[in-house]
């Protein structure tokens, strides 16, 4: 079991950032019973001054200072000029100027021993750490970012190891801006990313939803528009999931053939949100709107 | 009559409570923002009126036995699981495996269902005045179904008995599950049931029943031998 949600303003381009990071953190909080082992958001649309928000961790915490400040030499070599960071614990986050290819940047900074790569985004940024939703809060200030859509997750593992890399959201390393939050359980994983491997992918963790997240923008990259990736994975992802994806414009979601995991939705003419349950969606709708439950391969997508 | 806020109280508080107050029979009680929180309502097991004034999460008003219990909004997954008898109505729409496992009683749902309504259903009375998604009475073993609208795909798969009535379209029959036309009679019974709920509607229902291929029935059940 695990809780997954997402939240989309659909004006905030022309209105003005929403407050995102808020709303994720109340729908996880009401979903706690749902996992306990971490929990992680993505918050699209932030107002930041560069090309892009590159967030990092090692979980080598006695060295944290120099393994990150290594990193950061290492996406400096390959191409990025630094304009804002902040670190804390084992946590890097650098704004950063660059005009080259990411996944040049992505291994540049990944070849540093001890480091991890938890999201490049051109509009987005993943934040993830072990415990409840209330860590996101008040560990990293989660609750404060505002932007134009997110996703959230929280987490009762069942396939790979509890640690902060392998908590949701998972980043399609390395397509900016797209990640995704999962419940459920993957058969075809190793198959799947198997056959990404062979096409030069580079996996992050051993977590079977990373593959999610790969597999769409897989196909984003090559052209095709969010609905039809997740119509399509309704038939190349085999077991159990519903999904919630979070991409540069957008935000989408798709139950397996089974409707074995939950999800409903609300929407009003300013905002969609997504959650495992309604008591997450009442956690950030305080007025009666009508909830909508997608059922067995059913997928839906909004855009800004 | 009495009122409980939720917001005020754990939903273990709130059971506790309910259940005083009904433990001497007739009682009446209004719920005030329960929230879609879950395990509300469950195991009252004496006649009583139990009104929830919003939406109600998962479990909510399962294993009760004699209470009627009022939805205003919607339900989670698995509203009046392995319920004995009462009578549960519901507004809005339910999640999925709707009156799981129910052995008695009725459950009125007057939007949709979600997937698996009616799973392992045992007994009683389950209507749906919307639409009703897949797996709808999977590994049913009696009781009866009503669902005005459309009904999903695999409707009836590997049930053993009890009936599926369908208003609207059906997706798809489910394994070992065949369609066969309701009789006036049991046009008449149902449409009655509908009447009798507040629903205006008279669809020319047709039926869901076993083909009994997938299972093999050579023994009887022990009241079933005291009438053969």
């Amino acid at each position: 079991m695990c809780g997954i949600s997402g939240i989309i303003y659909k004006n905030a381009r022309q209105n003005g950032q929403a407050p995102v990071g808020r709303d994720l953190v109340r729908m996880l909080d009401s979903l706690a019973h749902r996992g306990r082992d971490s929990s992680g958001v993505t918050i699209a649309g932030e107002d930041f001054d560069g090309d892009y928000i590159v967030r990092m961790w090692t979980d080598d915490e006695d060295r944290a200072d120099v393994v990150l400040a290594r990193a950061e030499e290492a996406a400096t070599r390959a191409g990025c000029v630094v304009t804002a960071r902040q670190s804390w614990g084992g946590y890097l986050r650098l704004i950063v100027n660059f005009e080259g290819e990411v996944r040049g940047l992505a291994e540049a900074t990944i070849a540093t021993d001890g480091v991890e790569l938890h999201s490049i985004g051109r509009v987005s940024e993943v934040v993830k750490d072990v415990g409840t939703a209330s860590v996101l809060a008040e560990k990293h200030g989660v609750g404060g970012l505002r932007g134009t859509h997110g996703i959230g997750h929280v987490r009762m593992a069942t396939e790979s190891k509890v640690d902060i890399s392998h908590a949701h959201p998972f980043w399609a390393y390395p397509f900016p801006d797209v990640t995704v939050v999962h419940n459920g359980q993957l058969t075809n994983y190793h198959k799947l990313k198997r056959r990404y491997e062979d096409h030069g992918h580079r996996f992050q963790t051993g977590n079977d939803s990373e593959v999610i997240a790969v597999y769409l923008a897989d196909k984003l990259a090559r052209g095709d528009a969010l609905d039809k990736a997740l119509g399509d994975s309704l038939n190349d992802l085999d077991g159990t999931f519903t999904y919630v994806v979070s991409t540069e414009d957008g935000l989408g979601c798709a139950k397996d053939q089974w409707s074995a995991k939950p999800l409903v939705t609300m929407e009003t003419d300013e905002v969609v949100a997504v959650a495992s349950e309604e008591v997450a969606l009442r956690s950030v709708f305080s007025e009666e709107i009508d909830r909508v439950e997608p059922q067995q391969r059913e997928f839906m997508t909004w855009t800004l | 009559m009495d009122t409980l806020d939720a917001a005020e109280l754990s939903p273990r508080d709130l059971n506790r409570r309910l259940k005083e107050l009904t433990a001497n029979g007739r009682a009446e009680v209004t719920i005030l923002n329960p929230g879609a929180r879950h395990n509300l309502a469950v195991g009252i097991l004496k006649p009583c009126t139990v009104q929830f004034k919003g939406s109600v999460g998962y479990f909510a008003a399962s294993m009760i036995d004699g209470p009627e219990v009022t939805i205003d909004g919607n339900a989670g997954w698995a509203l009046g699981e392995n319920m004995m008898g009462g009578r549960i109505v519901l507004t809005k729409d339910a999640g999925a495996s709707l009156a799981a496992s129910m052995r008695g009683g009725e459950v009125i749902v007057g939007g949709n269902a979600g997937a698996r309504a009616g799973i392992s259903m045992k007994g009683g009375t389950l209507v749906i005045e919307g639409n009703s998604g897949f797996l709808t009475g999977f590994m049913m073993q009696k009781g009866r179904i009503i669902v005005c609208g459309d009904i999903g795909e695999a409707v009836g798969d590997s049930m053993y008995e009890g009936t599926i009535y369908v208003g609207g379209k059906i997706g798809s029959l489910g394994n070992d599950a065949k369609l066969e036309e309701a009789t006036e009679g049991e046009l008449i019974e149902i449409w009655s049931v509908l009447a009798d709920n507040g629903i205006d509607k008279k669809p020319r229902f047709r039926k869901v029943v076993s083909q009994k291929k997938l299972y093999h029935f050579d023994s009887l059940e022990r009241l079933e031998m005291a009438a053969v």
